[in-house]
C-alpha cells in the first residue's frame, strides 16, 4: 500500500447513462439493497458488506492482487439503482464512520471524482 | 447424552460449568453439534410493533424502541421462549440467547443501558425455558450459550478514515461493558458465553479481559466459544486480519470452540473455516448466512441449498458445531441437523508448542526460522533519529520508520516511548493508534517495550494482535513480578523476562540462569503462563570497554543462553544487541561486525530473537577476517590484549559509512555527483543532500563553489522546469527546501574559511531583495513563497516579515545595500500602506525598484496610486510567484532594464487612462437618488427570526477532525497557483501530478495537525436585537429597544442600475425601526488560534520553506471552515432559521443557504473600521484572542469575522465606487473627520480626495 497514485471513481446516479468503458475501468453496480429481510447493515455486517461501495472497492483491490483482474486506473461506480446516491458520495469522501480497516486503505487508495 | 443434571425453571440454574466443558467436548468428540439460526429473521416475520418492544417497563419511552430486538427478552419473553424452542425442536444442541447487542456501548442508542445485566440475565432464563421444554419433550440434553457481540464501536479502529489515530471506545470502556453483561449471563446460568460476529479483536480481547476477571473471582470457568467474521474477498476479518492470526490473538481465552460467523455465503467461508481447522487445537464452529442475494437482489438460498454447501465442510472433516447466521430458518437449521448427522467430526489436532505471535498476520516461530529480527528503530532510546521525530510530534515520518524496518525484513517490531521530555504513556497510546491504521506495518506483531509497567499496559490496551512485552523481571520481587505477569497473560501476550531481581542484573553466567530458572517455575507454575511464550533476556553488556571486569560479559552470555535453553524447554532467549559494541559509538563499520560476530555465536548456543537493525546487517562470512578475528577477541574474551587491538584496528574502519541499507528505486545514487544533487533538487529528496554536498565539497577548492556549481547548476534546471510549465510552485518550493539544507550544511565550512583566512568574500548572490508585509498587515504565504522561488534562483532574500512599519524597511534597504524591495499586503488598508511606503522612497532619494504585490494589489492600483508617487524609481506590480524571477532578473540586469521599465511605464500609462476614462463614464447616482431605488422587501408579511440567545458566546474545543470537513480546498490551491477546481484539480492533465503531490502533503499534515491538536480554534458569537435606520443598523441592548448599544453604518450602491435593480445597502437586510417588527443581527470572531505562527516558525528555522507555508496555508483554511462551520451551526442552532438544513460541508461552497456572514472590509462593506464595532460587541481580544491591528488586520492571521443577517432575501453585493455626498454623509453619521473616511475607503472612492475638495 505504499505510494500508488490515488485511484479516482466516477459515480453516476443518472439511471440510463452511459459511460465509456475501456480496459483500464473497473465497473462497480451497486444494487438497492442486499435482498436479506432486514434493514441494510442492520445486524448484519455481511449484508453491510454488500451494499457498501467501500468494501467493494476493497474487492477491486484484492481481485487485483490475486490476478483476477486486469490492473485498472479508473472505477466506475453505476448507483443509477439506489433512491439517494448520498451515502456513497459520504463514503467515498471519507465522511461515513469506517467500520473496517479496508474503510482506511479505501480512502487512501481511491478518490470520488469532480 | 445424558439428561441435564438439574430441571427447575423459574429461578436460574447455575450449572457446573467444568461439567458443561466436560459434556460438551466429549458429545462433539462423538458428532458435529449443532447450533440455533438467526434470531433476527425469526423477529422480523413476528411483525411485531412499537408496543410489543416497550411492554409495560418502557411506556412511553424517550427512545423509539422497534428494532431493539433484545429487548423482547423481557417484553415479549413468551415469543422469544418459542422461538428458541422451534430451533432446539429443529435439531440444535445450543441456542444463543437473545442478547446480541445487550451491551451498555449498544443499547446506548436506544437509551437503554440501565436494562442492559436484566436483559442478559432473562435472555438466559427465556432459553432455559425452551431448553428444559425441549429436553421434556424429546429427552435430549440442551445448552443455553449467553451471546456477546462486537457492540457497535470499534477499539482498534478509528471510525473517521481523515483521523485514523481517533478511537471512539477505549479498552477500559469496553471490558466495563462486556463485564456488566457478562455477569448478567453468568448469574442467569448460561451454560457458554459466546462471542460472535466480531467485528474488532480488540474489542473481544476486552471481552475476554472482562469475563477471565470475573471467573477469577468467583473461582469459576466458563467455557468461552468465539467467532469472527470475513465480509469481503480479502479473506480477512473487518479489524484486517487473517484467520491464524485472529485465532493467535485471542487463543489465551482458551476458547473451547474458534469459528467464523455471519458472512458470505457457506460456500465462501470453506476456505478460511479449513484455515482455522488446520491451526486451531481447540473445536470449530461454523455458523454463516444462508447465502448472499442473487443478481437480481433476491435472497436465494434454500434449507436445501445451504445444508448441501455445508455438506462439504462436514465431509471435509472441518466442523465440530455448525449453524446459521443471517436469513436462516428453523427449516434451515433441520436440514443442517440431518446433513450434520451423517457426517463425523473434525478431530482436534495438537499443536507444537511454539511461539506465536500476531499483527494483522500470524507469526510463528517454527525451527525453520533460526533467528527473529525484532526492529530496533522505533525505539527511542535505541535511535536518536526516531526519539527527535517523536519529540517533535512528527508522527508521519515516525511511521514512515516504522514501514522501512518491516519491509527491511524486521519480523516483529519493538516501539519504545521512553523519553523524559514526552508523557510515554500518551505517546505510546497516540503511536500504537496510528500504527493500527497502516496494514503495511500493522501486519507485524509488535514488542511493548518500556521501563514503567503503565506504558506497557497502556500498550496492550491499544493492539488486538498478540504482542511481546519487553518486559518483566523480578527486581521488585515475587508479587509485583506475579501482578504483571498475570496481566500479561490477561491482555494475551507473550513476555520478555529480564534476568534482573531484587539484589540486581545478572552478569555472571550463574546469576543468569539462576535468576531465569526461578521466573521460569513462578510463571509456569503460578501464573499459568504458556513456557513457549517466555522470552529471557540474559543482559547484552558492553565488551571492550577498557575495564578488565567487561571482558567476559560475552561469554557470560553466550554459556548463560546455553544452559537456560537446556534447561528450562520451550522458552526462548533475546537481547538488546546494540549495547554490546557501545564503546564503539559512531563507528558503524566496527560496530556493524562486532553484531554480526556476536550473533553467529549466540544463534548457534540458543539465541533466537534480537532487538537489531533490521536493515543494517553484517553477513558473518563477509567481514574482513582480521576484523572479523578481532571482534572473535573481544566477544569470546581470547587473549588479554583484545580491546586494544580492536581499538586500535577500529580507527581505520572509522567513517566508511553504515553497511548497505536497502532503499526504494535508488539507481540513482549511482549518477555522478553533480547530477545526484539535479535530481535531488528537481525531485525535492533532502534524505542524502548532506551526504551529497559533502561529496561535492571535498572536489571543488571551496565550499562556495559547491553552492555556484553543482547547486546552482541543479536549481537552474528547477527554474527551466518552472518557467516551461513542467514543474508547479509546490514542488519549487520543495526544490527550495533541499537547496537550503545544502546550503545550510555548507555554512559552518564558508564560515570557517572566513575565519582562516579573513577573507570576506562571501556567496555572490545575484541581487539582494528586501521583502517585507506592510504596516498593520499579517499575511505572508504569498511573500514567502516569492521569497522561496527568488531565493531559489540566487537571490539573497532579506525578509522582514510582518507588521513592518516604512521607517524599517528603508533602513534596512539602506544598511543592507538591496537592489530591490518587494511589499506584500492582503487587506485593502495595506494598498495605502504602499502608498505610503512609495512616497517615502521617494521623499528618500531612493532610486531601487519597488514590487508591489499580495491579493488586493492590483496592476491599476499599482499604476494609478503608487507609480505617480515613486518617480526616481520604479513600481512594479508581480502577482504571482512565477513572474517574480523574471521580472527581478530584467530589473536587475544592466541590458534589460531600460527596455523593461519602458515597457512598464507605456503599460501603466494605458492602464491609468483606460482606469479614468472607464470611471467617468460610469455614471453614479446622487446618494438621494440610490437611497430612494433601496431594496425594500415586504416587511408586513415577514416575521424576522429570533436567536435561541441574545448578548455572546465563546466556543473552544473544536474537534478538528469535524472542522476539516468543512474545508473548501479550491482556495488551498489556489494559495500555491495551482489553479483549477477541487477535486478536478487532482486529475488536471498539466497540474494534476503536483497537485496530487501537494494534496498528499497537505493530508499527511492534516492529519497531524489533527491527531497531535496543533491548532486549538476559537470562536466568539453574539446576537443582539437590531434595526434599520437609514443605512445604518441600530444594536440594543435588550427587546425593549430603547437603550442603543452601537451602531453598525453600511455603504450603499451608488452605480446607476438599469433594469429596475435596487442599490443594495446591507441595512436593507434588517427591518426598519419603523417597521415595527423586531429584528436582528449577528456577529462572530473565529480563529485557528495563534499556534500555527510558531510551528511554521519552527519549520522555517529547519530551512524547510515547504511546510511553513503549508502550515500557514492550512491554519487559514481552518479558520475559513470555523467560519462555515460556525455559520451552519448559527443557521441551524443558534439563530435557527433553517433547522432542517441538510446541506453536507462540500456542498456549502456555493452558498446556497438562507442568510450571509458578510465581513467588514470585503465588497458588502468595504470599510475596514467597522471592524472596532463589531470586536468590542464581542470583546473579540479577551473572548479568543483576536485583535486588530493598526490596519484592521486581524492578529492572529488566520481568523475570519463577519456580521450575520438571516432575510432570506439578503445576498453578497459589491458596494463598489461610492461619490462624495456619501461620504460626507458616511463621516457625518460615524462621526469622523471626512478625510480619515476617505484614508479608510480610498480603494472605493469614486472621486480623487484633494482634487474634489478645491473643486
Amino acid at each position: 500500500m505504499s505510494q500508488i497514485d490515488p485511484i479516482p471513481v466516477t459515480l453516476i446516479s443518472d439511471p440510463g447513462s452511459l459511460v465509456p468503458l475501456d480496459g483500464d475501468t473497473a465497473l462497480i453496480r451497486l444494487s438497492a439493497n442486499s435482498g436479506h429481510g432486514h434493514a441494510d447493515g442492520d445486524t448484519c455486517v455481511a449484508c453491510a458488506a454488500q451494499t457498501d461501495v467501500r468494501a467493494l472497492l476493497y474487492n477491486l483491490l484484492e481481485e487485483h492482487r490475486r490476478d483476477m483482474r486486469p490492473a485498472f486506473s479508473r472505477v466506475v461506480v453505476d448507483a443509477s439503482a439506489l433512491a439517494d446516491p448520498s451515502q456513497v458520495v459520504e463514503a467515498l469522501t471519507g465522511k461515513l464512520p469506517a467500520q473496517a480497516l479496508r474503510d482506511h486503505t479505501v480512502a487512501r487508495m481511491f478518490y470520488l471524482a469532480g | 447424552m445424558s439428561p441435564s443434571p438439574d430441571r427447575k425453571s423459574d429461578s436460574p440454574i447455575i450449572p457446573d460449568w467444568n461439567e458443561v466443558r466436560t459434556a460438551l467436548a466429549s458429545a462433539m468428540e462423538e458428532r458435529i453439534l449443532v447450533l440455533d439460526g438467526a434470531m433476527g429473521t425469526m423477529i422480523q416475520r413476528l411483525g411485531l410493533t412499537e408496543e410489543n418492544f416497550q411492554g409495560e417497563r418502557f411506556r412511553d419511552w424517550s427512545h423509539p424502541l422497534k428494532g431493539n430486538n433484545d429487548l423482547l427478552v423481557l417484553t415479549e419473553p413468551k415469543m422469544i421462549e418459542d422461538i428458541h424452542l422451534e430451533y432446539y425442536l429443529a435439531g440444535a444442541d445450543i441456542v444463543e440467547t437473545n442478547t446480541f447487542s445487550a451491551t451498555s456501548v449498544a443499547q446506548a442508542d436506544y437509551a437503554c443501558e440501565e436494562a442492559v445485566y436484566d436483559i442478559n440475565y432473562h435472555g438466559v432464563l427465556c432459553a432455559r425455558r425452551a431448553a428444559i421444554r425441549a429436553e421434556e419433550k424429546d429427552g435430549r440434553r440442551r445448552f443455553v450459550a449467553g451471546a456477546l457481540g462486537p457492540t457497535n464501536k470499534t477499539s482498534s479502529m478509528s471510525t473517521d478514515v481523515n483521523s485514523p489515530g481517533h478511537r471512539a471506545i477505549s479498552f477500559d470502556e469496553l471490558v466495563e461493558a462486556y463485564g456488566e453483561a457478562i455477569r448478567g449471563l453468568v448469574d442467569a446460568g448460561a451454560d457458554l458465553l459466546l462471542f460472535e460476529t466480531i467485528t474488532d479483536t480488540l474489542n473481544t480481547k476486552a471481552g475476554i479481559f472482562a469475563a477471565q476477571r470475573l471467573f477469577e473471582e468467583r473461582g469459576i470457568d466458563v467455557p468461552i466459544m468465539i467467532s469472527g467474521t470475513i465480509t469481503d474477498l480479502s479473506g480477512r476479518t473487518l479489524s484486517g486480519q487473517t484467520p491464524t492470526a485472529f485465532w493467535y490473538s485471542i487463543r489465551h481465552a482458551n476458547p473451547i470452540t474458534i469459528g467464523l460467523n455471519c458472512a458470505l455465503g457457506a460456500d465462501l467461508m470453506r476456505d478460511h473455516i479449513s484455515e482455522l481447522s488446520s491451526v486451531a487445537d481447540t473445536f470449530i464452529c461454523a455458523y454463516p448466512n444462508a447465502g448472499l442475494p442473487n443478481e437480481m437482489g433476491a435472497y436465494d438460498e434454500t434449507p436445501e441449498q445451504m445444508a448441501g454447501q455445508l455438506e462439504t465442510f462436514a465431509s471435509e472433516g472441518l466442523l465440530n458445531i455448525v449453524g446459521g447466521c443471517c436469513g436462516s430458518t428453523p427449516d434451515h437449521i433441520r436440514a443442517i441437523a440431518e446433513t450434520a448427522a451423517r457426517y463425523a467430526p473434525r478431530k482436534v489436532p495438537n499443536a507444537e508448542r511454539l511461539l506465536r505471535l500476531s499483527g494483522l498476520e500470524p507469526f510463528t516461530l517454527t525451527k525453520d526460522i533460526p533467528f527473529v529480527n525484532i526492529g530496533e528503530r522505533t525505539n527511542v532510546t535505541g535511535s536518536a533519529r526516531f526519539r527527535k521525530l517523536i519529540t517533535a510530534g512528527d508522527y508521519t515520518a515516525a511511521l514512515e520508520v516504522a514501514r522501512d524496518q518491516v519491509s527491511n525484513g524486521a519480523q516483529v517490531i519493538d516501539i519504545n516511548m521512553d523519553e523524559g521530555l514526552i508523557d510515554s504513556q500518551q505517546v505510546m497510546i497516540e503511536f500504537l493508534n496510528l500504527l493500527a491504521a497502516e496494514p503495511d506495518i500493522a501486519k507485524v506483531p509488535l514488542m511493548i517495550d518500556s521501563s514503567k509497567w503503565e506504558v506497557i499496559e497502556a500498550g496492550l490496551k491499544c493492539v488486538q494482535g498478540k504482542a511481546l512485552v519487553n518486559s518483566i523481571s523480578l527486581k521488585e520481587g515475587e508479587e509485583a513480578f506475579i501482578h504483571h505477569a498475570r496481566l500479561v497473560k490477561a491482555y494475551g501476550a507473550a513476555v520478555v523476562v529480564m534476568a534482573f531481581d531484587e539484589t540486581g542484573q545478572a552478569d555472571t553466567k550463574d546469576r543468569k540462569v539462576e535468576i531465569c530458572a526461578r521466573a521460569y517455575k513462578i510463571l509456569t507454575e503460578v501464573v499459568g503462563l504458556p513456557p513457549e511464550d517466555i522470552i529471557f533476556d540474559p543482559n547484552v553488556f558492553a565488551v571492550a570497554t577498557g575495564i578488565e571486569e567487561h571482558n567476559n560479559y560475552g561469554v557470560d552470555f553466550l554459556e548463560a543462553t546455553k544452559e537456560i535453553t537446556d534447561s528450562l524447554p520451550h522458552v526462548h532467549i533475546s537481547g538488546g544487541i546494540s549495547n554490546l559494541s557501545f564503546s564503539f559509538r559512531g563507528n558503524e563499520p566496527v560496530r556493524e561486525a562486532m553484531h554480526a560476530v556476536f550473533l553467529y555465536y549466540a544463534i548457534q548456543n540458543g539465541m533466537d530473537m534480537g532487538i537489531v537493525n533490521a536493515g543494517q546487517l553484517a553477513v558473518y562470512e563477509t567481514i574482513d577476517k582480521e576484523l572479523r578475528d578481532a571482534c572473535e577477541d573481544v566477544i569470546l574474551n581470547r587473549r588479554a590484549d583484545s580491546t586494544d587491538r580492536m581499538l586500535d584496528l577500529a580507527e581505520r574502519y572509522k567513517g566508511q559509512g553504515g553497511g548497505a541499507g536497502k532503499a526504494k528505486d535508488m539507481s540513482w545514487r549511482e549518477l555522478p555527483v553533480g547530477e545526484r544533487i539535479t535530481h535531488a533538487l528537481v525531485n525535492g529528496v533532502t534524505e542524502f543532500i548532506e551526504a551529497d554536498t559533502e561529496e561535492a565539497r571535498q572536489t571543488f577548492a571551496r565550499p562556495l563553489h559547491v553552492i555556484e556549481g553543482p547547486l546552482m547548476a541543479g536549481m537552474n534546471v528547477v527554474g527551466d522546469l518552472f518557467g516551461s510549465g513542467k514543474m508547479f510552485l509546490p514542488q519549487v518550493v520543495k526544490s527550495a527546501r533541499v537547496m537550503k539544507q545544502a546550503v545550510a550544511y555548507l555554512m559552518p565550512f564558508m564560515e570557517a574559511e572566513k575565519d582562516a583566512n579573513g577573507d570576506a568574500a562571501g556567496r555572490k548572490s545575484a541581487g539582494k531583495v528586501l521583502m517585507a508585509t506592510v504596516k498593520g498587515d499579517v499575511h505572508d504565504i504569498g511573500k514567502n513563497i516569492v521569497g522561496v522561488v527568488l531565493s531559489c534562483n540566487n537571490y539573497e532574500i532579506i525578509d522582514l516579515g510582518v507588521m513592518v512599519p516604512s521607517q524599517k524597511i528603508l533602513e534596512t534597504a539602506k544598511a543592507e545595500n538591496v537592489d530591490i524591495i518587494g511589499l506584500s499586503g492582503l487587506i485593502t488598508p495595506s494598498l495605502d500602506e504602499m502608498v505610503h511606503v512609495a512616497s517615502e522612497m521617494e521623499r528618500e532619494g531612493f532610486d531601487i525598484p519597488l514590487l508591489i504585490g499580495g491579493a488586493t494589489t492590483s496592476r491599476v492600483h499599482t499604476a494609478v496610486k503608487i507609480h505617480p508617487r515613486y518617480a526616481r524609481g520604479q513600481a512594479v506590480h508581480v502577482n504571482d510567484a512565477s513572474r517574480a524571477v523574471g521580472v527581478v532578473s530584467n530589473l536587475l540586469s544592466d541590458e534589460t532594464k531600460a527596455t523593461f521599465i519602458e515597457q512598464v511605464r507605456a503599460e501603466y500609462a494605458k492602464a491609468t487612462a483606460a482606469h479614468e476614462r472607464a470611471e467617468s463614464e460610469k455614471r453614479r447616482l446622487p446618494l438621494e437618488t440610490a437611497r430612494s431605488n433601496a431594496f425594500k422587501p415586504d416587511w408586513s408579511e415577514y416575521t424576522p427570526p429570533a436567536p435561541s440567545f441574545l448578548g455572546t458566546r465563546s466556543f473552544t474545543d473544536f474537534d478538528l477532525a469535524e472542522l476539516a470537513r468543512y474545508i473548501d480546498w479550491t482556495p488551498f490551491f489556489q494559495t500555491w497557483e495551482l489553479k483549477g477546481r477541487y477535486p478536478a484539480i487532482l486529475n488536471d492533465e498539466k497540474q494534476g501530478e503536483a497537485a496530487r503531490a501537494l494534496w498528499a502533503d497537505a493530508q499527511k499534515m492534516l492529519k497531524q495537525i489533527i491527531d497531535e491538536k496543533w491548532f486549538a480554534p476559537k470562536a466568539v458569537l453574539g446576537f443582539w436585537p437590531a434595526n434599520a435606520v437609514g443605512d445604518d443598523v441600530r444594536l440594543f441592548t435588550d427587546e425593549d429597544r430603547q437603550s442603543e448599544l452601537a451602531t453598525f453604518f453600511t455603504l450603499r450602491q451608488q452605480l446607476s442600475k438599469r433594469d429596475g435593480k435596487p442599490n443594495m445597502a446591507l441595512a436593507d437586510f434588517v427591518a426598519p425601526a419603523d417597521s415595527g417588527k423586531p429584528d436582528y443581527i449577528g456577529g462572530f470572531v473565529v480563529t485557528a488560534g495563534i499556534e500555527e505562527v510558531a510551528i511554521a516558525e519552527r519549520f522555517e528555522r529547519a530551512n524547510d520553506d515547504y511546510s511553513s507555508i503549508l502550515v500557514k496555508a492550512l491554519a487559514d483554511r481552518f479558520a475559513e471552515a470555523m467560519a462555515e462551520y460556525m455559520h451552519e451551526r448559527v443557521r441551524k442552532d443558534y439563530w435557527g432559521y433553517a433547522p432542517d438544513e441538510t446541506l453536507s460541508p462540500d456542498e456549502l461552497v456555493g452558498e446556497p443557504y438562507q442568510g450571509i456572514r458578510p465581513a467588514p472590509g470585503y465588497p458588502a462593506q468595504p470599510d475596514h473600521t467597522e471592524k472596532t464595532t463589531l470586536f468590542s460587541l464581542l470583546d473579540a481580544e479577551k473572548s479568543v484572542g483576536v485583535s486588530l491591528t493598526e490596519s484592521y488586520a486581524m492578529w492572529p492571521g488566520s481568523s475570519v469575522s463577519g456580521i450575520y443577517m438571516s432575510h432570506p432575501d439578503s445576498y453578497y453585493f459589491g458596494v463598489a465606487k461610492v461619490e462624495r455626498d456619501q461620504v460626507l454623509d458616511y463621516a457625518q453619521r460615524k462621526g469622523m473627520e471626512v478625510e480619515e473616511v476617505e484614508r479608510w475607503l480610498a480603494p472605493i472612492l469614486n472621486y480623487i480626495p484633494g482634487r474634489a475638495a478645491a473643486e
